[in-house]
């Protein structure tokens, strides 16, 4: 019986720590299986290799690839990605793809733990990433792998930063004001002139509040109406690490917007407080705004989430200098990865995605105009009714202003939490526009000193 | 004398096989909980951006927290929503479980309905509802709207927004509701049918009877709803959009925390942070212990 006993534990215990070895054994396996491929990776580099020649090793390949959209860009992106995979047996994409609440958040940790993925999205704040050194730059592979000769040359200094480029520019787009067509003519408010200017912004959306039920004119244009704001003034929001602003320009636009909210033009701030990114739940789709500033290269997704019929109108001149401020941005940015096993491999899958007729067909207007002239042109002739307005609108843009392109603020999140911060204490009552300004201004301060380190 | 050893030496197979199934915790624990809790330590005097190496900057970190008024303001959102929800989330609780105690017919099922909230509430889900629920288009406002009250943006004014908050947080009473049910089972039905017998009325017995046995129910309850409400998180971060806004009155300790290291690049700051929650939940912990000497009553005197 004692035996037996023993036996039976001996057994058991035996029993266990094979599994336990098995266990660890398939952990670390799957870790080999993967750094394996990396010596044979970096060894077929062959300059100027198309993906057809690629096709034709039979070596497993596998990128990940990030970015946030709405439901629509994820079909597209997607649709994309199988189209590449055909081409490309070898290569195997794998998508991971978000909103745009917490995408950044999520990407930090992954550069932290050193796991990011080989493909990645990102938008203004690319600087942010490049100046912590984990954007992989594309220099060795123009080209060769990546050809950026069609590329307008004002879309590749956008990616370029110290002399390095780090990313295809996805699109190019601009600052608009998204005008609900249908509430107008509902409440017998006439549109505006596409020439307006503050003054009348605030007439237009003044009536809207007085004449519709539950909307009001106008939501507020929040941080990026600021930029435009300053570009009208002539002025940037930063330069070579500083400030191109001073408080009076930040008074000055807190001023006007608490004029607009005390003439019944823009939203009450319980209102404006529940605006989000996404399109779908956007106060101008909700109906709680007739007028809400947007990029272009949303008006589509805008547009689809809607019944109503919308127009985009060049921001509002200020009437002293007679300038729209708006300008020509890059969208949106698709990067390496520094850390990457396959940096040849991404920069093909960069070409393809932004130079391939049939790609970007698929991929359209969704991340702004294509900077490949060759592409847009192609869309352009094939373009839907949606597609049409966006293209005259950068058009317009790029005839009626001058103003720069101005990246993000370093320190973006924070930067911006700052400026919503200081809009919501003028909106609520709780701070004079003098104090909100001078509280905005010498917090914006100590984060340009904390990046300048 | 062998027979002892003989116990000696089966007790000690016994202790290996015991740390051998313990192992998936310890790994846990020592991966999971205690390396990074120390590497938190060392983090929370650097400064860390995630992306480069930790550079060591002593007591720096402490120090920008005394300067900070968004820290102030998260500290105080955040002591104001536990001061207000844990004690009305255990009333709520103590009530409930009063009246299910009374012999119910479909016990189980009010038990279920109830618990439920505490299930869900953490819920990404639940939040989003809740946002909806109580903003300016929602149907609390348009109930209102029936007695001819105008309703505000609940969520959305900063006013309002934490106490919507704070009603979240009540609603989830299920857990404790749940511990003070077991906790009335348990009190012997003697001492009820004695109390009655000597002429006591129902809210007598409850004050003489039910509430002091239920002391150490009490504190238990009230020691795990203080930890988990300090720590709150998801209810702001959904209703916020990660803001913590408007202007601060939902900035929760943690979504500070979660702001600073994964949105502003600061890891070592919001390490800082986190031990600073630390020694303030344990200093918290710590008074009620202390205090429970005094209020808690054990059947057994409270001998161990």
């Amino acid at each position: 019986m004692k035996g037996v006993a023993i036996l039976k534990k001996k057994w058991f215990v035996h029993v266990c720590v094979l599994l336990l070895v098995v266990v660890l054994a398939a952990c670390s396996s799957s870790n080999n299986g993967t750094s394996e491929n990396t010596p044979n990776a970096s060894n077929s580099s062959n300059q100027g290799g198309t993906p057809s020649e690629s096709s034709t090793t039979d070596e497993q390949i596998e990128l990940r690839m990030t970015w946030w959209g709405g439901q629509e860009r994820h079909d597209r992106t997607l649709e994309v990605i199988e189209m590449y995979e055909a081409k490309n047996p070898n290569v195997k994409i794998v998508a991971e793809y978000s909103g745009f609440d917490g995408y950044f958040d999520k990407l930090t940790t992954q550069f932290a733990a050193g796991n990011a993925p080989d493909i990645i999205q990102y938008g203004g704040n690319l600087n942010d990433f490049v100046a912590r050194g984990v954007v992989l730059p594309l220099d060795e592979y123009v080209g060769g792998a990546l050809d950026l000769s069609k590329h307008d040359q004002s879309m590749i200094d956008a990616a370029t930063m110290d002399g390095k480029l780090y990313g295809v520019t996805l699109g190019s787009n601009g600052w608009g004001v998204l005008v609900n067509k249908t509430a107008f003519e509902q409440a017998g408010v006439p549109l505006p002139s596409p020439e307006w200017t503050w003054e009348e912004f605030e007439q237009a959306a003044i009536q809207i509040t007085e004449n519709v039920e539950g909307m009001y004119g106008t939501a507020d244009f929040e941080e990026d109406g600021f930029g435009i704001f300053l570009a009208q003034r002539g002025k940037v929001v930063h330069e070579n690490g500083k400030l191109g602003f001073n408080d009076q320009d930040v008074k000055d636009w807190f001023q006007m917007w608490d004029g607009f909210r005390n003439s019944g033009a823009a939203v009450i701030p319980e209102i404006q407080a529940a605006a989000t990114q996404t399109p779908e739940q956007s106060l101008i789709v909700k109906g709680d705004v007739a007028m809400q500033l947007i990029a272009s290269n949303q008006y589509g997704a805008y547009s689809n989430a809607t019944e109503d019929q919308f127009a985009l109108y060049l921001p509002p001149n200020n009437s002293d200098t007679g300038e729209n401020g708006a300008s020509l941005r890059p969208s949106q940015f698709l990067s390496g990865y520094a850390e990457t096993e396959h940096p040849e491999e991404v920069a093909k899958f960069l070409a393809f995605f932004t130079n391939d007729l049939d790609a970007t067909a698929v991929l359209g207007n969704d991340r702004g105009a294509p900077v490949n002239s060759e592409v847009r042109e192609n869309l352009i002739s094939n373009a839907s009714e949606i597609d049409e307005v966006i293209f005259s609108y950068i058009q317009t843009v790029s005839q009626t202003s001058d103003a720069p392109y101005v990246p993000n603020l370093p320190g973006y999140n924070e930067t911006q939490a700052l400026f919503k911060r200081a809009a919501e204490k003028i909106a609520f009552g709780e701070a004079s526009v003098e104090d909100a300004t001078n509280e905005y201004w010498t917090e914006v301060q100590k984060v340009m000193e904390k990046y300048e380190q | 004398m062998q027979m002892a050893k003989r116990r000696n030496r089966a007790a000690g197979n016994h202790a290996w096989i015991a740390y051998l199934f313990l192992l998936p915790w310890l790994i846990g624990f020592f991966g999971l909980v205690l390396g990074p809790m120390i590497s938190s330590l060392y983090l929370s005097f650097t400064q860390y951006n995630l992306l480069q190496p930790p550079q060591w900057t002593g007591w720096s970190n402490y120090e920008g927290l005394l300067q900070d008024s968004n820290f102030r303001d998260a500290v105080q959102v955040t002591l104001t929503y536990v001061f207000i929800s844990v004690p009305t989330q255990l009333i709520a609780a103590l009530l409930v479980a009063l009246l299910l105690n009374r012999g119910l017919r479909g016990l189980g099922i009010y038990r279920t309905v109830y618990y439920i909230p505490s299930l869900l509430g953490g819920s990404v889900a639940i939040a989003l509802l809740w946002k909806n629920l109580f903003g300016m288009n929602g149907i609390v406002n348009d109930f209102l709207s029936f007695f001819g009250v105008e309703g505000r943006g609940w969520v959305t004014h900063p006013d309002y927004a934490l106490y919507t908050l704070i009603i979240l947080a009540t609603w989830q009473f299920g857990a404790s509701m749940v511990i003070f049910l077991a906790g009335l089972k348990q009190i012997p039905q003697e001492l009820y049918e004695a109390a009655a017998v000597d002429g006591a009325g129902k809210f007598r017995q409850l004050r003489m009877i039910s509430l002091p046995l239920l002391t150490p129910v009490i504190f238990f309850n009230l020691v795990i709803e203080l930890i988990k409400t300090m720590q709150s998180f998801t209810s702001s971060y959904i209703v916020s959009e990660g803001t913590g806004g408007p202007i601060n009155s939902t900035l929760f300790y943690t979504l500070y925390l979660y702001q600073r290291g994964f949105s502003y690049f600061e890891m070592g700051y919001a390490s800082a942070m986190a031990w600073l929650l630390v020694l303030g939940l344990g200093a918290m912990t710590a008074v009620l212990f202390l205090t429970s000497r005094y209020w808690v009553h054990y059947e057994d005197g409270g001998k161990l």
